[in-house]
């Protein structure tokens, strides 16, 4: 239940907790294209005292963050890696075999980290202060002029509110359950990988049966009060941008812009 | 000493803002043979305290020690341990998993290496504890039976380990007040001809204070009263405060005594409460 951090969300009061999920996805689509077209050492800087300094008015714990980059730690290590075994150019610093490390393999193999450090570590701040119903609400807004085009707007984001709904309390369950057979003697931990597979039957089979049963008593639900898609439907939380949502997007647009401009 | 709690202090989830202190500062003891009931309001921590006494739950800071071994020395064989301790969870119809009754009734002593005859013989105890027919049930599928079955199903594949203590969370509740007080009468039968240690959670006065012998209260994760049920009744107000109350006989009692009557206050069945008010009516005529 603690692994799930990439995507957990942290309530909390600050400016980037406060601000409208459509802005936020929006910006943090920018500042994905931003670090993609960041050509420079310099760039990389610049953008990163930013990310930092927002997060420092977030208030996050450190830790999240770290857990956060925990996942992708593995990923950023190979890109490493390979980078410096196998991109080749300038001058050689290190020759042990018939392996070298060159200039242009660090150079490369760093920039690569960086780009997805600072790529994970923006999205990672975004999601753990924007609630899940809140996401899925900028979604839907935000796929609205698709609409034309048969994107089902509301549908995916009320499947995504569904589904974000129940992950907790499937957890919950699956962590009962668990409990429950392990009163009765059940085995989880030992045996080798196919004893395991099989051990976890007594665990899957009530949470698919009782997966199945919540789905049922959700449908019964919606239908009962008239649920029919998205069509005419009001919502109880108006996304109202203001202010403090108009500043953000320029920031982060000023900052592309500046980007573009200068080719740092 | 059959089994000592010690300091225990349970934190979920700690160093998050999602950090609950489940339990502070519980100690307590219980004897071999003793039926105890656990009470508190939602929320107490009664059932993070029960899942202690197996070792389903590891404590934050503190100790168990079962029949003088502590429970997290290397030593203690927890799989055995649980099915010695067996514990039933609130709602124990969703975890039935097996294609048959009798496969899943079995489930828990073919875990400690019981097969054949023998298997079959638990399997028969099990099902005829809970009144349901071995031959009617033991080859049909758990998810066809009705909720109050499947929790009966459930019951027997707990008795089935042979448990020499048996804890159960709130094992009553939305029963019909019928199966109830069959329940009730059944477990108490199991405590006094099977001689097993019954630790019964609960926040239905009612049900408890016919039953127990000693009583643990639980108020937002403490244990603030201990004692025999008559005792605790007394501290009406205490518990009145930390959510719960005293059972409706109990209160009746108390009033008519504190009108200037002698009469007993540690009666809990209505039969007895009769005896005891003619009695006492009597006594005042006379
Ligand atoms: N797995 C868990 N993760 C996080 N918090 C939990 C977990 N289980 C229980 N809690 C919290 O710990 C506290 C004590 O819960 P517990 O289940 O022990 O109460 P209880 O006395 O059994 O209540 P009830 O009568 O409702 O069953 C509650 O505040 C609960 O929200
Ligand atoms: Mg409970």
């Amino acid at each position: 239940m603690r692994s799930l951090t990439l995507g957990h969300y942290l309530p909390g009061n600050s400016l980037l907790h406060r601000m409208d999920p459509r802005v936020k996805l929006v910006s943090l689509l920018v500042l994905i294209i931003a670090l993609f077209v960041i050509e420079t050492f310099l760039g990389f800087m610049l953008f990163g005292s930013f990310i930092f300094m927002i997060f420092l008015s977030t208030r996050l714990p450190w830790r999240y963050f770290f857990r956060g980059l925990r996942p992708v730690f593995l990923i950023v290590l190979i890109t490493l890696i390979l980078h410096f075994l196998f991109t080749k150019g300038g001058q050689v610093y290190v020759r042990w075999g018939p392996l070298t490390v060159e200039e242009a393999g660090i150079y490369l193999g760093s920039f690569m980290t960086l780009r997805l450090v600072l790529l994970v570590t923006t999205t990672v701040m975004i999601t753990l202060t924007t609630s899940p119903i809140a996401f899925a609400d900028g979604i839907e807004y935000l796929l609205r002029p698709f609409r034309r085009m048969g994107v089902p707007g509301h549908e995916i984001a009320m499947m995504m509110t569904i589904a974000l709904r129940f992950i907790p309390t499937l957890m919950e369950e699956g962590d009962k359950i668990r409990k429950a057979q392990m009163a009765r003697g059940a085995d989880f931990e030992t045996g080798n990988i196919f004893r395991r597979a099989r051990n976890l039957v007594p665990l899957l089979v009530p949470l698919f049966v009782s997966a199945f049963r919540r789905a049922d008593e959700l449908a019964v639900a919606m239908e009962a009060r008239c649920y029919r898609g998205g069509q005419g439907r009001t919502r109880l939380r108006e996304l109202q941008a203001r202010p403090l949502d108009y500043y953000g997007l320029t920031t982060v647009t000023a900052i592309l812009v500046f980007i573009i401009l200068t080719g740092v | 000493m059959f089994i000592e709690v010690k300091n225990l202090t349970h934190v979920y989830m700690p160093g998050t803002p999602f950090q609950v202190n489940a339990l502070t500062d519980v100690s307590l003891d219980i004897e071999r043979g003793e039926f105890i009931g656990v009470i508190g309001e939602t929320g107490s921590g009664k059932s993070t305290l029960v899942q202690h006494l197996n070792g389903l739950l590891k404590p934050t800071s503190g100790e168990i020690w079962i029949e003088g071994n502590n429970l997290w020395s290397s030593k203690t064989d927890l799989r055995r341990l649980r099915s010695r301790i067996a514990l039933l969870f609130q709602y124990p119809e969703h975890q039935l998993f097996e294609e048959t009754v009798f496969k899943d009734v079995a489930f828990g002593p073919r875990n400690m290496g019981v097969e054949g005859r023998e298997l079959e013989e638990r399997v028969r105890y099990g099902l005829e504890w809970v009144e349901l027919d071995y031959h009617t049930y033991s080859q049909r599928s758990p998810f066809s039976l009705s909720g109050g079955e499947k929790r009966r199903v459930a019951m027997a594949g707990i008795l089935s380990m042979y448990p020499e203590a048996i804890i159960l969370d709130e094992p009553t509740a939305s029963m019909d007040p019928v199966s109830r007080k069959h329940f009730l009468a059944r477990i108490k039968r199991l405590h006094q001809e099977g001689k097993v240690t019954v630790i019964f959670v609960t926040h239905n006065m009612e049900d408890i204070a016919l039953l127990a012998e000693r009583l643990f209260v639980f108020a937002s994760g403490r244990l603030v009263l201990q004692g025999q049920p008559a005792e605790i009744f007394q501290s009406k107000e205490t518990l009145e405060a930390i959510g719960l109350g005293i059972p409706v006989l109990t209160d009746l009692m108390q009033k008519i005594c504190r009108k200037g009557k002698t009469i007993r206050t540690d009666i809990f069945s209505v039969e007895d409460a009769c005896r005891e008010i003619i009695r006492s009516r009597r006594e005042g005529v006379g």
